[in-house]
């Protein structure tokens, strides 16, 4: 299937000129789950627009430890590395949902950027409200049970999906969580037995949205109340709800 | 040697070639900061920005009961305020002054319109921004994964990088509030790199003995920072 390129708010949020300027340079890519799209240290060759899937930025430490920074889905972009001036970054970006996504050669998007046009402002835009998903992570991190930590993840993830349903593996909870996979089983397993989700292997239905609004932190609130202040757009975005 | 309130000892406005320079130096206005000193509450627009020359900036979240933490800690090598250029104007999060010291403070304005000339200033604004976010992730995954005796080496040493000697002005209160742990948490944590010999703290003094100790004690976050700060702002790292 050809994924609408305005299903992703960057894409959507471009004037018609600088649309058609960067559309025919657009490669359409599937990303498997548990795929890894760059990792530390890699030099990026590509920005990748999802459409349909959500890629966690992880960070992992040397014993291989990890906890998750920010999900990232069609409000969004993968590789803020490429405009902000280094040419790695020192996370992990890891597919957690399967899906599409378009992608852009680095030079090109640094060509654009370099234009300082609309594709400036929106990346810029969309970057500070990534920065604030990562504030919250840092203090919610501190401050909040793993459990209100796993609901706002599932939470932020959903709201960057068409479907309730978020297909990932045990161990991909795990490491999002940065916990043991027993401990990840658990806190999945409290959830479903209040019926707010069924967990099954890794995948996760929402059975009760305002159930997990009604558990989660405040970190939650704040992320969504930033993201919809700093992308205006985004509502008359894409095809999706 | 330069003059303790050199515009230059901050690393960005040093960075910038002198046509750039020439264009903001009028702007530029002098100012004392205090310790506790909010510049920025959250959701609020700053009329300034501000290149802290010795005094460290934190920018914390606080939540509604009043818990807080802080995200990352801006000192000489940075500029407090990236949301302005970056479009949002404003954060969530609040920036307050940790270590008094001198600061110069700049029109919002003036730093926009310059910003949008897409020149040197531009590159190291975003090259510093992008250094942040690293510290702001490190910070996320430090949070979660490592011990308070941990995190307080690694603020402890990030205040020193950003400081002219080795005395850190912070009362333990402030420590606490930063660490998003009760004050009793740091008073221990404290009293066990007093006893290695690493620190002497007095009343809100802080003076570092032994460097090798903290990093000794500390978890791999502080280098990961380092390192990336080291990389994406040679021109710091160089002075």
């Amino acid at each position: 299937m050809i994924a609408n390129p305005r299903s992703n708010y960057i894409l959507a949020g471009l004037p018609p000129d600088a649309y058609a300027r960067l559309l025919p340079r657009l490669e359409q890519v599937s990303l498997a789950l548990g795929e890894t799209v760059y990792t530390a240290d890699t030099e990026l060759r590509h920005m990748y627009f999802p459409i349909d899937c959500i890629v966690s930025l992880l960070a992992v430490m040397k014993d291989g430890v990890s906890a998750e920074i920010s999900v990232v889905g069609r409000e969004g972009i993968i590789g803020i590395g490429l405009f902000m001036g280094g040419t790695g970054a020192p996370n992990h970006a890891v597919v957690q949902n399967a899906g599409t996504a378009l992608r852009l050669k680095a030079e090109l998007v640094r060509a654009e950027f370099a234009k300082g046009g609309s594709l400036q402002l929106l990346l810029l835009r969309y970057t500070q409200a990534l920065m604030t998903q990562m504030a919250q992570t840092a203090a919610c991190n501190l401050h909040h049970s793993l459990e209100q930590q796993l609901c706002r993840w599932v939470l932020l993830s959903l709201d960057r999906l068409p479907t309730n349903e978020l297909a990932m593996t045990d161990q991909l909870v795990a490491n999002m969580l940065g916990t043991r996979l027993e401990y990840a089983l658990d806190l999945a397993t409290r959830l479903q037995f209040a019926r707010l989700i069924h967990y099954d292997h890794g995948s996760i239905t929402v059975l009760d949205r305002v159930g997990l609004e009604s558990l989660v932190c405040e970190c939650y609130d704040v992320v969504k109340t930033e993201y919809a202040r700093l992308q205006p757009l985004r509502g008359n975005a894409g095809t999706h709800r | 040697m330069v003059g303790t309130t050199d515009p230059k000892q901050n690393m960005v406005l040093a960075a910038l070639p002198t046509s750039e320079y020439r264009h903001i130096a009028s702007g530029l206005e002098l100012v004392v900061l205090q310790a506790g000193v909010s510049l920025y509450e959250s959701g609020m627009r700053m009329e300034y920005v501000h290149f802290p020359l010795d005094c460290i900036v934190s920018l914390l979240y606080i939540m509604k009961n009043g818990a807080s933490a802080a995200i990352a800690l801006v000192g000489r090598e940075g500029i407090v305020g990236v949301s302005i250029f970056m479009g949002g104007g404003s954060t969530p999060s609040r920036a307050m002054v940790q270590t008094p010291g001198w600061s110069y403070r700049l029109k919002s304005s003036t730093l926009s319109s310059e910003f949008e000339r897409h020149g040197r200033f531009q590159h190291l604004l975003l090259n510093y921004t992008q250094a942040l976010i690293t510290q702001m992730s490190q910070t996320a995954v430090c949070n979660r994964h490592h011990s308070l005796d941990q995190q307080l080496c690694r603020w402890l040493l990030l205040s020193l990088d950003r400081l002219p000697s080795n005395k850190i002005e912070m009362t333990q209160e402030l420590i606490a509030n930063l660490l998003g742990v009760r004050r009793e948490g740091v008073t221990e944590a404290a009293g066990k790199l007093q006893e290695q010999g690493a620190i002497e703290y007095r009343r809100g003094h802080i003076t570092v003995l032994d460097r090798g100790k903290l990093e000794a004690g500390v978890c791999e976050c502080y280098r990961v920072v380092k390192d990336e700060y080291d990389r994406l702002l040679p021109h710091v790292s160089a002075a």
